[in-house]
């Protein structure tokens, strides 16, 4: 605020000045100079009048010769002060109106109410550092499912689009660098408020700087970051960060596993894919020879996850001075059949467009599937304005940069024991995985899933947590099975399973229907939308959760448990399993 | 020699002259007082006023303070003599002479601060 001020009156030092003298010098002239009253008589204007006269003069009101009406030399003074008064006036309000157009006063103007906005943010909320095409679907997801969030990007078009565009929320933006330690500052790092950063920025030192400043100002802060190469990710990782996402490792991590086992890779793109999208049949690419084009960051991503899946690779790069590219590849443009060919694809099971160029990627595959129509397509996109284009081409798969970044980002948010879960289910055998998901499919069925958290504290479970203070609650009794809910005449199935309990250090995976539930506990859930609101609705209400574990309607005030003497404790059970 | 110095020097210590010189004399005779010094002690206070403001050090937020203490006296001054002169339609003596000349006098106190800080702050730079 000092600042603006400061500016302000900096410039608009010189037309004051020129005002002051200009008043100065016109009383003066009115004073001095005589007159003469209706009587003829000769009379002097006080300054009282002198000062009346000219602020009505000079702001051009001008209510007339007042009090006597003025003689000549009086009126010869009152046209050179008319006119030198009015000039100084449009002076001032000129230069007035030029600071307030001045970009670095409206940088500052803008600034200013961006702090005291942050100040004010009395609710849980994100810092996003970059607002690219990552940026923008991060900001949309998070601004529709309510949670609040402050955007840092050193590009004034990209904070301009943010404004112009429609959200739930309007998230705070701010147009500066995120990499210097005082903008994180202003932008609420270390708000009380503030649940975490997502460094998405375009360059790996941006986000490195992020993670760096972050783990200096904040350590106990949640921090999740993007880069682009592993000596980056390792990087970054060492600085504390929660989650480090490599949009070409997980994308190549997960086409490896869609050949290792199609359910695990099922679960990983339902598990961190966009809001409400329903469980889809998996792609199921073969094994076998996979064509490779391009050898970029993407290209050496995939081949190193795809060699360690034992597939026969090949790969196909135009540029001839690439280093350490592996043997056995063809040097050429993949666009052309010849090369196609020359690479095999008549006997291949499926090729990968990876180039960085979106017009080669498209033509690759039009090539390929002229040449051998059965391939897996697998095609990567660069742009974000080209998803019209690929969508329209119906590819086997597809890797767009953006959403493999925002979508992940956005369940660790909403979720964020999905990383320990998804860690462990990674090194799951086939048959496992395909057990884990035949059931989520089971309780879900043909609903969209949800994924929320449970924990068993004051705050959050204030019914429950009540409740297990006095007796043993299982996780059968209401997290998962059959249940009686609303007027108990009849047991029903509640849509929703428990995926992962957290338990100190401890990590359960798949909770046991008998394990008992203790305070701290968390619980990483699964299941319908309807179940998610009945089971908030239990954990929360001590009415209804009592009446659940009674099995029968308990009647809510004082006086009528006092009649019907109602006793809702049952026998203890000793806890059969142990933590895993 | 810089001339900003120059300036800004000039009307502190002009402010504090004008001042000084209109408060100078008995405060029952309205002879010892020009209204015009008056009026010039209140254009030059508000011009110095003015040049003090955006300094964003700390001696220049005390000059500021010390000049608007000063344009508050001032115009007080004048309120008083010009009501007193025009709407009561007396002649300035008594009670309300005294007034205008006790309010300048503490304007004049404010703008001996303003000098004392310039003369401290010239003292201070090494040549």
């Amino acid at each position: 605020m000092s600042n603006l001020i400061y500016i302000l009156f900096r410039r608009l030092r010189s037309p004051l000045i020129v005002l002051i003298l200009v008043y100065a010098i016109a009383i003066t002239g009115f004073v001095i100079i005589p007159g003469v009253d209706d009587q003829g008589q000769p009379w002097e204007m006080s300054f009282f009048h002198a000062f009346y006269f000219v602020s009505f003069m000079g702001t051009t009101i001008g209510f007339g010769e007042i009090p006597y009406a003025f003689t000549d030399a009086q009126r010869f003074w009152t046209l050179i002060t008319l006119y030198a008064s009015v000039i100084a006036w449009l002076y001032g309000i000129g230069v007035l109106l030029s600071v307030f157009q001045d970009p670095a006063f409206r940088q500052q103007m803008r600034r200013n109410s961006f702090i005291r906005r942050v100040k004010n943010i009395r609710e849980p909320f994100y810092i996003i550092c970059g607002y690219g095409d990552t940026g923008m679907q991060l900001a949309h997801s998070l601004s529709d499912s309510n949670i609040f969030s402050v955007v840092i990007d050193p590009s004034e078009d990209r904070i301009n689009e943010l404004e112009a565009d429609d959200f739930r929320t309007m998230p705070l933006s701010l147009c500066d660098d995120a990499s210097q330690s005082e903008v994180l500052e202003i932008a609420g790092i270390k708000h009380p408020w503030c649940q975490g950063i997502i460094s998405i920025a375009d360059k790996d030192t941006v986000n490195l700087t992020v993670a760096i400043v972050a783990q200096l100002l904040n350590p106990d802060l949640r921090l999740i970051a993007r880069a682009e190469t592993p000596e980056a990710e390792a990087n970054i990782l060492s600085f504390g960060a929660n989650e480090v996402i490599n949009p070409f490792e997980t994308f190549a991590s997960r086409l490896a596993l869609s050949l290792k086992s199609p359910s695990l890779y099922c679960l990983y793109d339902w598990l961190t894919g966009a809001a409400g999208q329903c469980m889809r049949e998996p792609p199921v690419p073969k094994h076998g020879l996979w064509i490779i084009c391009g050898f970029g960051r993407f290209g050496r991503a995939l081949y190193d996850h795809l060699d360690d899946e034992g597939a026969s690779l090949r790969v196909i790069e135009s540029d001839r001075k690439i280093r350490d590219i592996p043997s056995g590849s063809i040097i050429g443009r993949p666009t052309e059949a010849d090369t196609l060919i020359k690479a095999g694809i008549k006997d291949s099971v499926g090729i990968i467009a990876g180039t960085d160029v979106d017009a080669n990627n498209l033509s690759i595959l039009m090539t390929a599937e002229e040449v051998n129509p059965d391939t897996f397509r697998v095609a990567r996109q660069n742009e974000d304005n080209n998803s019209h284009l690929f969508q329209a081409a119906q590819f086997d798969m597809l890797m767009q940069r953006g959403n493999v970044i925002s979508n992940t980002i956005f369940a660790l948010i909403r979720t964020p024991m999905l990383g320990d879960f998804l860690r462990i289910v990674s090194r799951f055998k086939n048959d496992r995985a395909n057990e884990l998901v035949s059931r989520i499919i089971g309780v879900v069925r043909d609903d969209v899933p949800e994924l929320w958290e449970l924990r068993v504290c004051e705050d959050e479970t204030p019914a429950l947590f009540k409740t297990i203070k006095k007796q043993q609650v299982l996780v059968e009794d209401i997290l998962h099975g059959e249940l009686r809910l609303e007027h108990l005449e009849q047991k029903r199935t509640l849509s929703a399973m428990p995926l992962f309990l957290k338990r100190g250090s401890g990590n359960v995976l798949l909770p046991e229907n008998n394990r008992i539930i203790r305070a701290g506990d968390r619980f990483l859930m699964c299941g319908t939308y309807e179940a998610r609101n009945e089971m908030l609705r239990v954990v929360k209400n001590i009415n209804v959760l009592e009446s659940l574990l009674c099995g029968r309607q308990i009647p809510a005030g004082w006086l009528f448990r006092k009649i019907l003497k109602v006793n809702c404790t049952r026998e203890v059970r000793e806890e059969g399993v142990n933590n895993e | 020699m810089n001339s900003e110095k120059v300036i800004f020097a000039f009307f502190i210590v002009l402010a504090l002259t004008l001042n000084f010189g209109f408060f100078l004399g008995g405060m029952d005779d309205v002879n010892h007082h020009n209204i015009y010094e008056l009026f010039a002690a209140i254009v030059v206070s508000l011009i110095s006023t003015v040049l003090k403001v955006g300094d964003r050090t700390h001696l220049g937020a005390v000059f500021l303070a010390t000049s608007l203490v000063a344009d508050l006296q001032l115009i007080a001054a004048a309120i008083v003599w010009g009501y007193t002169a025009n709407v009561m339609g007396d002649s300035l003596g008594g009670h309300s002479l005294a007034t205008v000349i006790s309010l300048s006098g503490g304007a004049l106190l404010a703008n001996l601060i303003s000098v004392v800080l310039l003369v401290s702050e010239t003292i201070t730079v090494r040549r």
